[in-house]
């Protein structure tokens, strides 16, 4: 099993909802983040009064799936979340050692 | 003791779980009373057997702690341990709740003294066995105690009932209240008896009625308050199973429909049952206030008026009193709740006018005020309006408060935004640019007007909002504003975390939508108050930064002078002509939403309806879409060329354009968001001849080839220029880059001599340095050509290096001295 983790603009959220529902994903967890990456933070500025922004706001997307599951899951997040522009984020996918569903206490694939 | 389990289980289950009110409680009160008797036959004579709190005013629910007290005066210890055994243990061993306490008078008084819930629970304790002038003594020993110092304990009072609000929140206002500690709730009801008995050693509201502390309708209504809180905690015990004070989401539904609450348009079973409750609870503030005020008889600020005349003194009261920040007196609140407003709706006049905007620009005093007026029910008096907000529950995760209280809340941040009481550097330059405070502190005050539970809220909200200040008769301009603020309210949120930021066309609607610099500057004042108000997890660091964000875009492109309000309304008029041109066309809506605002300004209405369709069909990778039709002047033609933008296409296009021996006279490239590509060209031949359609052929031919890397344009528009006579050598090169001109993207400015292919030369240039033209204005005036590009880098953004920047000059200069 492995834990697909995507960092995304926060608009393209909905599309990529339903891009992994499309392939069969039904269930992720979703999170307001803030980070930096090469985008780096900016400086904004409203009548005058400059601003820095450290840290850019994004939406931060948790899918845990099987192995033979995952190719099909990134693809669907480059695809959907793709603007072309800076700031697309970026999609992680680490080994997740167990699932357990904590209403029953099954695990493995069966918990996902 | 099995047999009080027995009967207590029976009257649980005589009634349904709706209907335990204090019938029930007295009757379980009762049931328990018998179970003591019996367990303490045979106790010794010095010991009283005492129910204390909620026992002792025999008001048990299901779940409720029976708190038994052994009162002794017995110096043998191990007498009095038996005693209390015999009467603790049956209890623990039977698994019902129960508060014991074992103690002499003299430590009674004393923990009296000490702790005020002690001595609470002291004022409702009740003899149910044993020594009748033992507990007489204890009886006297508190009121006599707490007569000492009436003022100290009635401070107490009041003081736990400021600090519970603050623990626990309002039952009057809060989705999730807290049925005993609340404000308004259990508590708040037993708080008047409490401070009567100590006072005059009455019992129970008919006694404070006597002594002329409570009026009437006060009494009953605080009755029907207690009955209505005793069921709804009762069933609250029955559905948990336990103790539970805390009126919790899961339990409401269920809860509401044992109360028997149906659904009504607009209302929800639950709401209709919180709406009860929180009718209930305010009813309760209410009274407890009045009362507290009367027994202090003047709070030391409390402030006293001349009995109203008419309803202008009733809002100028109320303006004193928040201009003031002192309460009104009791006294002056009985006046004032008698006071005869005239027909209704209430006819607003100038005074009463600015009276209640001198209440909205008090902030957080005026929103006492307010709530001063809402209890007394003039609020929905002066504004009918006021009454379907009134207590009206709020189910998301993020309001806390009943839509009312949420609008007051609104009102009294603006108030605060506006005095530049805040650490957000972006709010207090907004603050700056509002002029007039009264219409962002009325939209603030009306912005969910429209939350009656039918449809939209914004919409309606509006169409109230309206309604309302037009009765009120405020200045046109604070009106529109008013209402503009309602209809917009969620603009800038909802756009700001669900669109793309860097979307020029976003920026320009919201800008077109928007206006002013002054209406965006009191939107986003009232998106800041709206969140405060609304509860801690409203403005979290990451909407704030996504909201500023869209506020600094759209407050560039007003600078800029790229939207505002004349060009909003050159926008709406282009497009209303191209719909009404493209009319029943179904594509139309998407077609306006995708053409770059820039398209939709320059290109006249008659000629973008043409353009639908090469724009909308999906195109294929090198598919290169063609119109040309006679130009506005003899001899020119006008040419559309459309395809999917790449890198160089703006080139490519030139470059065929030259070969088939056009020239340019200007030019405007347009590329959509989503990567479509509209470059737009007034043409002439080079030697004044006809263009056959054989030529168009030929050109669209080329550019397909060059597109599919079968040509090569380079070499073949050197060739062409040979035929041609060389540019004017007396105008002068001249570039600029410029990353002020706009928001998106560098604007490099270029002046030169005409030359054919030049469009080609300066375009390649940008290509190879990987930029991609966004947007382009090429004009030619006699044989010089002032041309403006709009470029981005590769990630799409502007070219803020001052390096590149740099280069990017040199490169044009070089191409074109070459």
């Amino acid at each position: 099993m492995k834990l697909v983790m995507a960092v995304i603009k926060p608009f393209k959220l909905d599309e990529v909802k339903e891009a992994l529902r499309a392939v069969g994903v039904n269930g992720l967890t979703v999170t307001e983040a803030q980070g930096f990456g090469r985008q780096r933070g900016h400086t904004e500025v409203y009548r005058g009064a400059e601003y820095q922004v450290d840290f850019v706001p994004k939406v931060k997307i948790e899918v845990v799936a099987e192995d033979d599951q995952v190719q099909g899951i990134v693809d669907a997040i480059l695809k959907a979340a793709r603007t072309g522009k800076i700031g697309d984020g970026k999609v992680f996918v680490l080994p997740a050692e167990q699932v357990f569903r904590i209403r029953t206490g099954e695990m493995g694939p069966d918990a996902i | 003791m099995p047999r009080l389990v027995r009967a207590l289980h029976a009257l649980e289950r005589a009634y349904s779980p709706g209907h335990h009110g204090r019938w029930s409680a007295r009757r379980r009160s009762a049931l328990v009373d018998e179970a003591v008797r019996d367990l303490t036959e045979g106790v010794p004579g010095s010991v009283a057997v005492v129910a204390l709190g909620g026992y002792g005013r025999e008001v048990l629910c299901p779940g409720s702690d029976i708190d038994l007290m052994v009162l002794h005066a017995e110096r043998r210890p191990e007498r009095v341990r038996e005693a209390a055994e015999r009467l603790f243990y049956p209890f623990w061993d039977a698994g019902l709740p129960l508060g014991h306490a074992v103690r002499t008078v003299e430590e009674s008084v004393r923990g009296a003294r000490e702790r005020l819930d002690v001595a609470c629970s002291l004022l409702d304790a009740r003899l149910v066995a044993g020594n009748r002038g033992l507990f007489d003594r204890l009886d006297d020993g508190i009121r006599r105690q707490l007569s000492r110092d009436r003022q100290a304990f009635l401070e107490r009072l009041v003081a736990d009932g400021r600090a519970r609000y603050e623990r626990f929140g309002s039952c009057s206002a809060m989705l999730e209240p807290d049925l005993k500690e609340g404000s308004g709730g259990l508590r708040d009801v037993h708080s008047l008896p409490w401070a009567g008995r100590a006072l005059f050693g009455g019992r129970g509201l008919a006694d404070l009625q006597r002594h002329g502390l409570l009026r009437a309708a006060e009494r009953s209504a605080l009755e029907e308050a207690e009955e209505f809180l005793v069921r709804l905690r009762g069933a609250l015990h029955l559905a948990t199973g336990k103790r539970a004070d805390r009126l919790v989401l899961d339990f409401q539904p269920s809860l509401a429909e044992a109360f028997g609450f149906e659904a009504t348009a607009g209302l929800e079973a639950t709401d209709a049952l919180m709406r009860a409750l929180f009718e209930h609870a305010r009813q309760v503030e209410h009274v407890r206030e009045a009362f507290f005020g009367r027994l202090e008889a003047e709070i030391e600020d409390a402030l006293t008026v001349e009995p109203p005349s008419g309803p202008e003194d009733v809002l100028g009261a109320f303006a004193a009193s928040a201009r003031t920040d002192r309460p009104l007196a009791a006294s002056s609140l009985d006046a004032l709740e008698a006071a005869d407003l005239g027909p209704s709706p209430f006819r607003w006049t100038e005074p009463g006018r600015r009276a209640f905007l001198e209440i909205l620009r008090a902030g957080p005093a005026g929103e006492r005020a307010l709530e001063a007026m809402d209890r007394a029910g003039l609020l929905s008096r002066f504004l009918p309006e006021w009454a379907a907000a009134r207590c009206r529950p709020q189910r998301d995760p993020y309001h806390r408060f009943s839509v009312d209280v949420h609008l007051l809340r609104t009102a009294a941040e603006a108030a605060i935004l506006l005095a530049g009481q805040t650490s957000d550097a972006v709010a207090g330059r907004a603050a700056d640019a509002v002029g007039d405070p009264d219409a962002l502190l009325l939209g603030a005050f009306l912005h969910d007007i429209g939350k009656t539970g039918r449809g939209g809220h914004v919409a309606e909200g509006a169409r109230v909002a309206r309604g309302v200040l037009g009765r009120m008769g405020v200045a046109d301009q604070v009106r529109e504003d008013a209402v503009f603020l309602v209809a917009e309210h969620l603009l800038l949120p909802d756009t700001a975390t669900r669109r793309d930021l860097d979307d020029e066309n976003l920026v320009l609607d919201v800008a077109a939508r928007v206006g002013t610099p002054e209406r965006l500057a009191m939107l986003y004042l009232l998106t800041v108050a709206d969140a405060a108000a609304t509860g801690p997890h409203a403005w979290t660091p990451w909407r704030q930064a996504l909201v500023r964000e869209l506020v600094a875009k759209v407050e560039d492109v007003f600078e800029r002078g790229d939207m505002g309000v004349d060009r909003a309304a050159a926008l709406e008029e282009r497009k209303a002509a191209i719909r009404s041109l493209l009319a029943g066309d179904a594509r139309v809506e998407r077609f306006l939403e995708r053409m770059p605002r820039a398209y939709l300004l320059a290109v006249p209405p008659e000629a973008a309806a043409a353009h639908l369709e090469l724009v909308m069909p999906p195109l294929a990778r090198a598919e290169v879409r063609t119109a040309a039709s006679p130009g506005s002047r003899p001899g020119t033609h006008d040419l559309t060329v459309v395809a999917l933008d790449r890198p160089g296409l703006l080139a490519k296009i030139a470059g065929a354009v030259a070969l088939a021996g056009l020239n340019i006279l200007s030019a405007q490239a347009f590329t959509t968001e989503d990567g479509v590509a509209a470059d737009l060209f007034v043409v002439e031949p080079a030697f004044a001849e006809e263009i056959e359609e054989e030529r168009w052929r030929r050109m669209r031919t080329d550019l397909r080839k060059a597109l599919e890397g079968r040509i090569s344009l380079e070499y073949r528009v050197v060739e062409k220029r040979r035929h041609y006579p060389p540019p004017r050598a007396d105008v002068p090169v001249a570039v600029t880059v410029d990353n002020r001109a706009s928001r998106f993207s560098t604007v490099v400015e270029v002046g030169a001599a005409d030359r054919i292919g030049l469009l080609f030369d300066l375009a390649r240039t940008f290509h190879e340095l990987e930029l991609d033209v966004h947007l382009a204005k090429v004009a030619t005036y006699g044989g010089r050509v002032v041309d403006a590009f709009y470029v981005r880098d590769l990630f799409g953004r502007k070219v803020e290096d001052p390096e590149q920047t740099a280069e990017i000059e040199r490169a044009i200069r070089a191409r074109l001295g070459g």
